[in-house]
């Protein structure tokens, strides 16, 4: 105590001194380069060590500062090593700074907080903004793919949309497997407002210790985003912008007119009806509907911004704009963004700032069913008819399967969706008694979604046509806040370094929907698809119970870390939860967890050698929890749904029913996670070579889910909530990078990242007995999955192919009486002579056991290039479109040329009577690989000659040519292995949205 | 004076926010409490008579969901029989085809669709069985909204028994998890607790309503519906005095057979019966009966999918100069007496004209014939059971009587055509009135389980593939055998 007080009266003596001494002050000037590239850096700071004051480099990199004849200058700069030159009365200093190979001295942003890399126990990848920036993917989430070891991305195309992003494998059943999104403090359950170019940086927290902090939603890791801020300089504008095309790849060749329809024929005769298509070769090709309908689309992005400030403010502005075409006619996807912040420094211990997102975009959409319109369309129809008519399929009987014209469908469907959205974050910082430091942060999202469909009056075909318009409006408003207040304390005494948090947080989420439908509302060129109902319109509302959501939660939160010599480290955190999912005893939950590390290259015996620059082992063991459960699980509600109407009378008048259907558990209770996490990290060579390894061990216990169950109960779905199950997820990460300056004019850098994880189910309120899911787009219902305890997630499940009958003499004598020649044989694995739903068997995971990445990028004097690969392996898909068939749809080439259409044709690959309830079931047939390796991202940038610029007056100008999943390669006979869906149906292709791959080429300018 | 300023903003800041930390932490209790609003919540519910009434329309309006009134049935109680097909183009939906050749397994959707289906209206009931009788409301309203649903538990049941054979019997809403799963009920306790319901729903129904109500459950239906469960039972004395009772209670054949199936004469004198659909104006949801539409004739605007359509041995085997037949069967080619011209390139040859709407009543954005009600019960039904009962008991002499009123409307004056029947040999005489019963209900859903409840399953499906001892029920959907973890078996032979 008393040694405190003698340093800190030390520190004040000093502080005196220096001022008093501050005497002759002289001008200095110089300039701050590149070490190697002689580049001029701009925006480094050049302070007066010792002092506030300080000065900025402008765009040619100079600066001038007043410092006194005895000071000395520290030039710092991100990513570079801090250099301190003593003025010693010289009036020009120049700086070459290097670039900086020790990572260690950066800070890593934490949970409520920033970190220095060398304290950090937990597992925390960081991703630079501009990595993800560069891609022409305009979605961040969808940038992160392959760039951390443990997080998978399954991208879905639909311009707008957001992609599926699970961290340390599937943890959670029911509702959001997504981790949770920080952006500046606020939390969100998806960033598709962000502007990728308004990012700084990304921390993935993925072990427990480093997300136990955010317990109440960290139960599938966390995400946080720091966005830009300005700086203190001059004014510094960027502009950054794009465009290119995108275009559809790995398309899947269809059956064309006369192979249809040979195929339709055939599958005819299989059912003992007559031939639909009398001379099959007289259609020829035909219509090829994917080129008709897709297209290679149009995709252009611009962002400018501005930041900089001084010593008082500093401020970032910024103005984006997306304009991308879908590779739909027809598809269109606007997006406008503006991105604000500002910081105010009041007085020394007083902060104020604030952030500030707005969002407009707007949409025009295609139907849903597109694609699957498009998979199965009839070759043999022609677009339109010589008489300029539609073709009609009602014209060729080709049933009811694929009665639809996709140009139609695409020229009457009318459907726009915009989106306004502002999110903001406000604080302020005070800091007092010197080691304290209290924020508090409000902040939150206020939104607005709008959906218009408008249904014209028309005949397009038999079955397209509509004898009345249609307007339909669903208008969806989100209001969340979230208030979150802490106290910080640190302190460094000696060799003890110590930081300790405690918090304070509130947050409510409201989201409101409302759907209007009004009929034979006249069609204004723009007037309805833009503005309300007609007042004289009959409009009926409807408010779906399930589509309001309140929730509210509460939160105490504390944390203290300790660290002695940098040698040994100690992490230890608690948060209590009250959140209003839970009801009375269930409605908090405690969420602990402690980490621990050794820094082994700051220990005395590693001083003299030369190999590991740095070497760390860690461990770190935590509890957290998921909030993101149905809105009041346990409260039984009233059914009021509009089709319970019974009708009664003469005439007949509708009388709005009301009644019971649904079951609830007693009670529920939070779903935690358990993890434990080992790593150990290091740095090689000056850090030329890094690497990290991780195995973790995530259990989720009381998982809540709903399971099926009897259908004699009666109940609307069929399905019953509760916390049902624990699930674990295990396995090893690991990074490996390598980067050198080879020569003044060439350095590269290489990283690989590889995750691998085992999914199980440990236990599951059914015992023994399966849980079966996974029916979407499996013809009649039938279940493709089952969870089970012992196995993953949602493995697919069912009849194991062992062959195709050829002949009826080999049907009469198998174990399946019902079948006829051409349909698939199925393993008797029971060996009972009968083929039954107890022979089905596990057929594959779609939850992947590997995913990696390796990111390289290269510099050659003004050359850049950088080459991203990403995929998958060990994991299946199943091709539900192959037998989503209610009629005469289209096959696909490869399924054309190897069907069985007679003895001896095929053994493997079934008759065109694939889509009959025994051929449709679900087998082995479906399931395939669904491994892939892609090119990611490929860019070449070059940087113009500084002689140029300085004559424009421009810093610097990067042309930069980009290529998104240019190159794919997978075995997969669908459009594209990367398959999402809901938990229990993942990875079930059933209507997927084409791979495509983007091209484009663009320009950076700094002024 | 700046430094004072500053003092001030920076004691203030700190005080606010620890003021407003303290505020949040005070009103906690109530934060976190955002449970629905005392309107939605369940335990609300059945309090009042408003309630009670309500929670009998949603049991009404189950009636004509998709599995209670689309494929389902007609997978289940159709596709079996000698009269349809599956109809639609070859390829499409051809599961149909596998019931219609008793080659269906356990694995297919249909039956899981029915199962549920009943079980939903079967809840319904059991919700209004189970909670009305606490409600404070007019004793006489309440006992009939108790006994209209036990009319519809027992006719739920009586499908799912005739499909399924043993099946479990919920009356009750479940307590708790140790409820939800129950075991096979013998087949004979299922049929005891209908014609239990039946007999106190019978007991307390009106004969008729007002206009307002017409469409409810009648005493006339109760008493027809234990009639048909009599005869299913073969406990001819039941029938007998059940259909004579209904025959004394005023209802008559709808002269004109080929019009009484038309929208416009819905819920005639000869209807005791009827799901009541219509077209409700921007509530399709509430329009949701799929029934004419999955028969629709193909191919036309406002007409179907043409599925479950006319068998060529059920065109072939009317009497020669039948107008039933031309009254049943749409036939490709033909203009329907409104005016709609059946185009002659079409899939199918025939069509089921029992569900048949006019193409011109199509409205946009609803089901083709959502208008369409579906007939259950209606008095031809009552006169050839009490036909079938006299015979069975011997008074085949009385049988005539009722049989001849039937053919006497079917003729619509034609004396040429349909002879009245005068036998008086047992077995001739049963055979005409199981005749009687193909022509007159063709097409209503009747023939599959008559024909199987007639002890002639063998003679008339077995060159399909029907089985004794096997296909007088259908296979329990698997599913529910999954779900119920072993708990429900199999149907023999399945």
């Amino acid at each position: 105590m008393k040694r405190i007080y003698s340093i800190s009266g030390l520190l004040l003596l000093f502080t005196f001194f220096s001022t008093v001494v501050l005497a002759q002050n002289a001008t200095v000037k110089g300039k701050v380069t590149d070490a190697k590239t002689g580049e001029a850096l701009i925006g480094v700071t050049v302070a007066v060590k010792g002092t506030s004051t300080g000065a900025q480099t402008d765009v040619n990199g100079a600066y001038t500062v007043n410092a006194p004849s005895n000071a000395t200058l520290q030039v710092s700069y991100i990513g570079y090593t801090t250099q301190e030159v003593a003025v010693a009365g010289q009036t020009s200093i120049d700086f070459k700074l290097q670039s900086s190979t020790n990572e260690l001295q950066g800070v890593v942003v934490v949970g409520y907080g920033t970190q220095r890399k060398v304290d950090v126990t937990g597992s925390i990848a960081t991703v630079k903004g501009a990595d993800v920036a560069k891609q022409a993917s305009q979605n961040a989430v969808s940038g992160l793919q392959g760039k951390v070891a443990g997080v998978q991305i399954v991208n879905n195309g639909t311009p707008g949309s957001t992609p599926d992003i699970t961290i340390r494998g599937l943890g959670t059943i029911y509702g959001n497997t997504k981790p949770l999104f920080v952006v500046d403090g606020v939390w969100y359950d998806d960033i598709n407002f962000l502007n990728p170019q308004d990012i700084e940086s990304f921390s993935v927290l993925k072990d427990a210790s480093s997300t136990a902090i955010y317990g109440i939603r960290a139960a599938n890791g966390v995400v946080l985003i720091s966005t830009k801020r300005g700086a203190k300089g001059k004014p510094v504008i960027n502009y950054n912008g794009f465009a290119g095309v995108q275009a559809v790849t790995n398309q899947v060749k269809m059956a064309n007119a006369t192979q249809y329809a040979t195929a339709v024929n055939e599958l005819a005769a299989l059912n003992n009806g007559a031939a639909v298509f009398a001379d099959p070769a007289s259609y020829g090709t035909g219509t090829d509907w994917y080129k008709q309908i897709l297209r290679k689309a149009f995709i252009t992005n611009h962002q400018a911004s501005i930041s900089g400030g001084t010593d008082k403010y500093t401020y970032n502005y910024s103005f984006g704009y997306l304009n991308q075409d879908g590779i739909v006619k027809t598809n269109n996807f606007q997006r406008y963004t503006v991105h604000l912040s500002n910081d105010f420094k009041i007085s020394k211990a007083l902060k104020l700032g604030y952030t500030a997102s707005g969002l407009s975009d707007k949409s025009r959409d295609v139907s849903g069913d597109i694609f699957h319109q498009l998979y199965g369309a009839a070759p043999t129809l022609p677009v339109r008819k010589a008489d300029g008519s539609y073709g009609d399929p009602n014209d060729y009987g080709t049933g009811d399967g694929n009665n639809y014209n996709p140009q139609a469908t695409l020229d009457f469907y009318n459907q726009r969706t915009k989106n306004k959205r502002v999110t903001y974050n406000v604080y302020g910082e005070v800091t007092f008694l010197k080691n304290f430091k209290f924020k508090s942060s409000f902040g939150g999202d206020v939104s607005q979604n709008e959906i218009r469909s408008y249904t014209p009056e028309y005949q397009a075909t038999v079955k397209q046509f509509s004898n009345k318009t249609n307007l339909s409006l669903t208008h969806t408003d989100v209001r969340n806040w979230i208030w979150e207040n802490t106290l910080s304390y640190e302190v460094k005494l000696n060799d003890h370094r110590i930081t300790a948090l405690l918090g304070y947080s509130a947050l409510e989420n409201v989201t409101r929907q409302i759907n209007g439908q009004a009929d034979n509302v006249p069609y204004a060129a723009k007037g309805n698809l833009q503005t309300s109902f007609p007042d004289d319109a009959n409009v009926t509302y409807l408010a779906t119970p399930g589509d309001q959501i309140r929730n509210r939660a509460l939160s105490q939160f504390g944390r203290v870390n300790y660290s002695y010599k940098d040698k040994y480290l100690l992490n230890a955190s608690i948060r209590r939860d009250g959140a209003s999912q839970f009801f009375g005893a269930n409605t908090y939950g405690y969420f602990p967890s402690v980490g621990a590390g050794w820094v082994i290259t700051n220990e005395d015996f590693m001083k003299d050698q030369k190999v590991f620059s740095n070497l760390k082992l860690r461990g770190s063991w935590g509890k957290v929890g998921n909030s993101v459960v149905p809105i009041n699980p346990t409260v039984q509600v009233i059914a009021t749904d509009p089709y319970l109407t019974a009708i009664f009378g003469n005439p007949q008048v509708a009388y709005p029913g009301a009644s019971i259907n649904s079951i609830v558990p007693p009670s529920i209770v939070w779903e935690k996670t358990v993890s434990s996490d080992f790593g150990i990290e290091g740095g090689l060579f000056d850090n030329k070579l890094t690497f990290e390894a991780d195995y973790y061990n995530r259990e989720t216990q009381d998982a809540i889910f709903a399971i099926p169950v009897a259908g004699s109960l009666g109940t609307s779905n069929s399905a019953l909530i509760g916390n049902q199950a624990s699930i674990q997820n295990r396995g090893f990460e690991f990074l490996v990078g390598w980067k050198d300056q080879a020569s003044n004019k060439f350095s590269y850098s290489i990283s690989a990242n590889l995750g691998i994880n085992t999914n199980k189910v440990l236990n599951v309120i059914t015992g023994k007995n399966p849980i079966y899911q996974g029916g979407d787009g499996i013809a009649n219902g039938a279940l493709a999955t089952r969870t089970v305890v012992g196995e993953p997630i949602g493995q697919f499940y069912g009849y194991k192919v062992v062959g195709v009958f050829q002949t009826a003499d080999q049907v009469s004598k198998s174990a399946q009486i019902g079948a006829k020649p051409g349909d698939f044989i199925y393993q008797d694995t029971n060996n009972d002579k009968i083929v039954d739903s107890r022979d089905r068997v596990a057929l594959g995971s779609p939850l992947p056991k590997y995913s990696y990445g390796v990111n390289t990028s290269f510099t050659y004097k003004n050359f850049d290039l950088a080459l991203d690969f990403q995929g998958v392996a060990d994991v299946s898909v199943y091709n539900a479109n192959v037998a989503y068939r209610f009629g005469n749809e289209n096959f696909t080439q490869d399924f054309y040329n190897n069907r069985w259409h007679g003895e001896g044709t095929s053994n493997t690959y079934p008759s065109v009577n694939v889509g009959k309830t025994t051929n449709a079931a679900p087998n082995s047939f479906y399931v395939e690989s669904g491994s892939y390796l892609r090119l990611r991202n490929a860019q070449l940038g070059y940087v113009l000659p500084r002689s140029l610029l300085n004559t424009w007056k421009i810093s610097r100008v990067r042309l930069f040519a980009n290529a998104q999943n240019a190159l794919n390669i997978f075995g997969y006979k669908g459009f594209s292995p990367e398959i999402g869906g809901g938990v229990g149906s993942r990875g079930i292709d059933a209507n997927v949205y084409p791979l495509y791959a983007t091209y484009n080429f663009g320009v950076n300018v700094t002024f | 004076m700046n430094n004072k300023k500053y003092t001030f903003m920076r004691k203030a800041s700190v005080l606010g926010l620890i003021a407003s930390t303290i505020l949040i932490q005070s009103c906690k209790k109530d934060f976190l409490n955002t449970a629905p609003a005392q309107n939605t919540a369940a335990t609300q519910f059945f309090k009042t008579p408003e309630d009670a009434g309500k929670a009998v329309n949603a049991m009404y309006a189950n009636l004509h969901e998709w599995n209670n009134i689309a494929f389902a049935p007609i997978a289940i109680e159709s596709m079996g029989s000698d009269d349809v097909e599956k109809g639609s183009s070859a390829s499409d939906a051809t599961f149909f085809n596998d019931y219609h050749n008793f080659t269906i397994t356990a694995g297919d959707g249909q039956l899981g669709g029915f199962w549920t289906g009943q079980y939903q209206t079967i809840n319904f009931a059991n919700q209004i069985l189970a909670n009305v009788p606490g409600i404070t409301m007019d004793e006489a309203l309440k006992n009939r909204y108790l006994a209209e649903a036990k009319f519809i538990r027992a006719y739920e049941y009586f499908r799912l028994v005739r499909a399924f054979g043993d099946v479990p019997l919920r009356l009750t809403i479940p307590k708790d998890a140790s409820e939800y799963n129950l075991p096979h009920t013998p087949k004979e306790q299922v049929w005891a607790q209908i014609e239990k319901d039946l007999t106190e729903a019978a007991a307390v129904l009106p004969q008729s309503y007002g206009s307002a109500d017409i469409g409810r459950i009648t005493k006339g239906a109760a008493l027809t519906m234990h009639a048909k469960v009599a005869m299913y039972l073969k406990k001819w004395n039941d029938v007998l005095s059940y259909t004579n009772t209904v025959m004394g209670m005023g209802y008559s054949l709808f002269p004109n057979y080929e019009q009484m199936f038309r929208t416009t004469n819905k819920n005639n004198q000869e209807s005791i019966f009827e799901i009541q659909n219509n077209v409700i104006p921007n509530n399709p949801s509430a329009s949701n009966s799929q029934y004419s539409q999955v028969q629709g004739v193909r191919g036309s605007t406002g007409g179907g999918w043409g599925f479950n359509v006319p068998s060529p041995e059920l065109a072939a085997a009317y009497a020669t100069g039948d107008p039933r037949r031309d009254a049943t069967i749409i036939f490709r080619g033909e203009t329907t007496p409104e005016g709609d011209k059946i185009p002659l390139e079409g899939d199918n040859p025939m069509y089921n004209q029992k569900s048949y709407v006019p193409f011109g009543l199509y409205v946009s954005g609803f089901n083709e014939g959502a208008q369409q009600n579906k007939i259950v019960l209606r008095y031809a039904d009552v006169l050839l059971m009490n036909a079938e009962a006299n015979n069975e008991l011997g008074n085949s002499a009385a049988a005539l009587g009722p049989l001849e009123q039937v053919r006497a409307r079917a003729r619509a004056g034609n004396a040429g055509v349909l002879p009245a029947v005068i036998t008086t040999d047992q077995g001739t005489l049963r055979t005409a009135i199981y005749n009687e019963r193909r022509f007159e209900f063709a097409m209503e859903f009747e023939r599959y389980f008559d024909v199987i409840r007639q002890g002639r399953g063998a003679e008339v499906f077995g060159p399909r593939g029907w089985k004794a001892g096997k296909n007088e029920v259908w296979p329990i959907p698997q599913t529910e055998i999954d779900i119920s973890g072993g708990t429900l078996t199999q149907n023999p032979g399945y």
